[in-house]
């Protein structure tokens, strides 16, 4: 069996494999299943033996014992050549025994060690003994190894000559039996078998990736299989044996200047090893970007290049791994667009694995990509910039300046020094001098191409560049977003419906630009600006056209612009305070086109904390209407919006002591009500509403909410005095408040009785329907819920026919008025006409 | 006392409208809540020696008793035609274009004397000021109490202005409420 196995092994050495080995390979085991079948007691024998081997094979110390056995073999086959059929089987019986010792099992990936069947441990035999061989070669010589390699090739020509032969002359006596075996091996058999040869390579290359490198190439073979489900496991298990197996440098091949020096065989066993890989690797990312496009393999594939991008950045052919990635990352499929972006994701946040340039490639790729799409992308490709990182240090701009005076100065002393005695030395020691320069030089470049510190020059080009492109992907998001609400509103609202998805970009847009903005250079901030005015304007400056596009950009994407906006303003013009009046305009308006179900609570509390609470001072005349407004707005909506409105106003009316006018009982405002002497509601620019002239009502109303934190806010509003001027600022935010009490709702419901307390309390006058709905309150805690349901449903239906009572009645009183009306009519009619008569008698 | 003639009236909304912008149409269409009549009448503009007024139909009516001669003043002085025919603010205009200001500047404490006594407003006096000021618009003057001080021309735009130094020019002074004392006389 030795012998056999020795054969084969020979068939396989070279590396150009011929694919008809597993065929060969298929067909001696045959025999040897055959050969032990024939002699039962052997196979007993076998299992016996071979656990003393697992061991060695486990801790790598049976590789000695082979090599030797390896010479041993070869020498004898220089001895003696072929001999018959007879003596073959003699000799193997002979040599299994020797074999035994290191006959070696097979390791599955799950861990299980394979001898019983014949088939499989040849298998695994040749493998490891490949390996064994391999690495007894590689010790050898190169001229040696090339001899080698030659007598190898013959023999094994001769051999396989030979063992079609004998397996011929085999065949014609043995065919029935090879028949009947073959049907057994069905394809599930063969796929069996050929999965264990993946997993057996993969483990190999795993265990010892330099020698085995080469089976990298087979296994690749299985990648370009027919069948589906073994190319997936092709691709898979090469991406394992990738993701631990690349290096973690950059490789980069010799020269051919290189190639002609003379090296040693390390460095050449070196060479040999990473250009295997680099070329097992460039096939592998082809078939993977080739498999990409078909449906069926999409996914594996997909989930092979982010796993490689995500775990080897910083290895060749990075550039086409990103355009693969970056092209899946506005993808339809949310499972490879998921992939996709965490693969983006993990680049930005990990830049110490490829010190930044896949970061600034990634970006400028999406970029162009953002580009050539037109915008129309799935927001989450945009949404991956939120977790790019800048360095705020790299931003000094005194920093180079200063390095470069630097070195000038010292290059002028040293020319200073050098110019007298330059003069005195001779040529030869010039000459000397540059190239000691030269050589300085090269070893300096070298030296930062190899430390790992980079570079703060080429790190801030890198920063620069990666602004650059992302700020251009914002702004031509932002651009684009404005066209396509012009020519919505210039399609005069006829497309509206569809137009609303048209930006899906803009609102991670806006969130990016907000987390950014600290970045944004001073010469881009007025377009942006107004870029974001038109964009809260809903697109359009005129009052007319503006609910129509208020359409085409939801009232939160028009909050988030004008958020945005002061965010700009905060970051960068701490020296000089701008006013905004546009944007408070925007907010002003926005206000009451707030839908509670509709847009975002979170998005408005947020806008009026930026614009409202945070901002430093405001008019009173502005101020005024807000207050106003807010207390309005607060009358109309849930609890929670409600209560971000009433912290709003509490701050304001702390801030602006003159507009505590507001809450004193007389109507006009007196002598801070300005030029506008009447409250105009619907006006639409705060400064001239004259909301000082009106009185918050509001509030009073408000201290009857049911809402128990409500009320008392409303109440300490109320209550606040004109001429005492209170330092105190609460620290609530609109925000944190209205996250706090959109919770609390959804508990509020759950509690009846804390509801009831305060229903008692605050209703007690209320009108008769509500006194039967806390009847009904009240009885739920001791009736099961479906009485309450029944009650519930009998209190609504008698509701609703009440509202159909009501609108029936509307309806008669309508026709009535109108018939009345139309008898009038024909009263006045005939007088008329009685009249028209009695004037043409007259004219007669 | 007569009304303006074409001509005039496009000189002096031309000067309205550098200040006001589209807060002009509040000016004209504001109704005046003066005189007896219990429907409120608009306010007009009327020329009497070279000066604008700005006045109530209401009191236009009952100034007509008064002989040119005699009549000194009614209504708002908005401002006066000069010799050439151009149309000149004066300061008394300022509450009005103030109601209705486009731009605005906010004045520190500090350097709202020096505005007073008829200097242009530097970048260093900036308490706060209007986004989007393009250059050449007509800008309102405050004090950071929100009076109105004077109004002036914007010498650069607010993007502009972020970058210029701390003596840089930010508003040429037109007119400012100093002139009550300074140019007593002429007003």
């Amino acid at each position: 069996m030795g012998r056999k196995s020795k054969q084969k092994q020979k068939i396989i050495l070279p590396p150009e494999l011929p694919p008809e080995v597993p065929e060969d390979e298929i067909e001696v085991s045959d025999e040897d299943l055959q050969f032990v079948n024939e002699n039962v007691d052997y196979a007993g024998f076998v299992s016996g033996l071979d656990t003393t081997s697992i061991t060695k094979h486990v801790t790598r110390v049976a590789d000695l014992k082979e090599d030797a056995l390896e010479r041993l073999y070869e020498r004898r086959l220089q001895k003696k050549k072929l001999k018959e059929e007879e003596e073959k089987e003699k000799e193997k019986e002979r040599k299994i025994e020797v074999d035994r010792v290191d006959a070696l099992p097979v390791k599955s990936l799950d861990g299980q060690v394979y001898y019983r069947t014949l088939a499989e441990k040849k298998g695994g035999d040749g493998e490891e003994e490949d390996g064994g061989g391999d690495k007894g070669i590689v010790r050898l010589t190169k001229t040696e190894r090339r001899a080698k390699m030659k007598k190898s090739k013959k023999e094994a020509k001769k051999l396989g000559k030979q063992v079609e032969n004998t397996e011929q002359v085999e065949a014609t006596p043995q065919a029935a039996v090879l028949a009947e075996v073959k049907e057994d091996l069905t394809a599930e058999a063969t796929f069996e078998t050929k999965k264990r040869k993946l997993a057996e390579l993969g483990i190999a290359l795993l265990a010892d990736p330099e020698s085995n490198i080469k089976s990298l190439k087979e296994m690749l073979q299985f990648c370009l299989d027919g069948d589906d489900v073994l190319i997936k496991l092709g691709l898979l298990s090469l991406l394992a044996v990738f993701k631990d197996i690349i290096p973690g440098y950059r490789i980069r091949l010799p020269t051919e200047k290189e190639l002609e020096m003379k090296v040693s065989k390390e460095v050449k066993k070196m060479r040999f090893y990473e250009s295997t890989l680099l070329s097992v690797y460039k096939a592998y990312l082809q078939k993977l970007v080739l498999l990409e496009k078909k449906s069926k393999f999409q996914h594996v594939a997909v989930r092979c290049i982010c796993t490689l991008l995500e775990a080897v950045p910083h290895f060749n052919f990075r550039e086409s791994l990103l355009a693969a990635v970056v092209k899946n990352i506005g993808s339809q499929d949310d499972v490879i667009r998921k992939l996709s972006c965490s693969a983006i994701k993990s680049i930005f946040v990990n830049e110490g694995k490829h010190g930044g340039a896949a970061t600034v490639e990634a970006v400028e790729l999406i970029a162009d990509h953002v580009k050539a799409l037109n915008c129309q992308l799935h927001p989450d490709s945009v949404e991956v910039f939120m977790s790019l990182s800048f360095h705020e240090d790299l931003r000094k701009p005194g920093e180079p300046d200063k390095e470069s005076k630097v070195k000038n100065k010292k290059n002028r002393k040293r020319k200073n020094a050098e110019e007298p005695s330059q003069l005195q030395e001779s040529d030869r020691k010039r000459s000397k001098k540059e190239l000691t320069a030269k050589m300085r030089e090269e070893v300096t470049a070298d030296y930062k191409s190899a430390v790992f510190t980079p570079d703060v020059k080429e790190q801030r080009k890198m920063q620069s560049d990666m602004l650059s492109a992302l700020f251009e992907t914002y702004f031509r998001i932002l651009k684009h977003t404005m066209l396509s609400t012009a020519a919505s509103s210039q399609a005069n609202g006829t497309l509206v419906d569809g137009e609303s998805g048209a930006h899906p970009l803009l609102a991670p847009c806006l969130n990016g630009l907000g987390k950014f903005t600290h970045f944004i250079d001073l010469d881009y901030m007025g377009d942006l600006m107004n870029y974001l005015k038109k964009l809260a304007g809903g697109g359009s400056n005129s009052d007319n056209s503006s609910e129509k596009c208020a359409k085409g950009l939801t009232v939160s994407e028009r909050l988030q612009c004008c958020i945005v906006a002061f965010k700009v303003m905060r970051s960068n013009l701490d020296a000089l305070n701008v006013d905004l009046q546009g944007f408070f305009v925007q907010l002003y308006n926005l206000i009451l086109e707030y839908r509670p179900g509709r847009d975002e609570g979170e998005v408005l509390a947020e806008a009026l904390k930026i614009m409202l609470c945070e901002d430093r001072q405001h008019d009173m005349q502005k101020a005024a209407a807000f207050v106003k407004r807010l207390a309005t707005f607060s009358l109309c909506f849930g609890s929670a919006e409600s209560m971000a409105a009433l912290v709003t106003l509490k701050q304001l009316l702390q801030k602006n002591v003159k507009c505590r006018n507001l809450l004193e009982n007389d109507a006009g405002g007196g002598s801070v009500s300005g030029s506008i002497a009447k409250f105009q509601p619907y006006a639409t620019d705060p400064n001239l509403s004259g909301a000082l002239a009106s009185v918050l009502w509001e509030l009073d109303l408000l201290c009857k909410h049911y809402q128990p934190a409500i009320s008392t806010i409303a109440s300490s509003i109320s209550t606040m005095n004109t001429s005492h001027n209170q330092v105190y600022l609460s620290s609530t935010s609109p925000q944190q408040v209205f996250r706090d009490l959109s919770l609390e709702q959804e508990s509020f419901n759950s509690k009846p009785d804390l509801r009831k307390s305060n229903n008692k309390r605050k209703r007690g006058s209320g009108p008769s329907t509500l006194a039967t709905i806390e009847e009904n309150l009240n009885s739920t805690g001791s009736l099961d819920e479906d009485e309450l349901r029944k009650k519930l449903s009998n209190h609504f239906n008698l509701l609703r026919d009440f509202k159909e009572n009501e609108k029936l009645r509307n309806e008669l009183d309508r026709t009535t008025s109108a018939l009345q009306l139309y008898e009038e009519y024909k009263k006045q009619k005939k007088k008329t006409a009685r009249r028209g008569i009695k004037i043409g008698e007259k004219g007669v | 006392m007569r009304p303006l003639e074409e001509k005039e009236m496009g000189e002096v909304f031309k000067k309205l409208m550098l200040f006001t912008g589209n807060n002009l149409k509040n000016i004209i269409e504001s109704p005046s809540h003066e005189g007896p009549d219990p429907n409120p009448g608009r306010y007009c503009f009327r020329l009497h020696k070279n000066k604008v007024f700005y006045i109530s139909e209401s009191l236009v009516r009952r100034a007509t008793n008064i002989s040119r001669k005699n009549l000194v003043s009614l209504g708002t002085c908005i401002g006066k035609f000069t010799h050439r025919g151009d149309f000149r603010l004066t300061t008394q205009s300022l509450n009005l274009l103030a109601a209705n200001a486009k731009n605005k500047v906010w004045l520190k404490p500090t350097s709202e004397m020096s505005f007073l006594y008829g200097n242009h407003v530097l970048k260093g006096g900036l308490g706060k000021i209007t986004d989007s000021i393009n250059q050449n618009d007509g800008v309102i003057v405050f004090s950071m109490s929100d009076v109105p001080l004077g109004f002036g021309t914007a010498a650069r735009s607010t993007q502009d202005c972020r970058k210029c130094d701390p003596n840089g020019i930010v508003v040429h002074h037109y007119s400012d409420i100093g002139e009550y004392l300074r140019d007593e006389d002429d007003l």
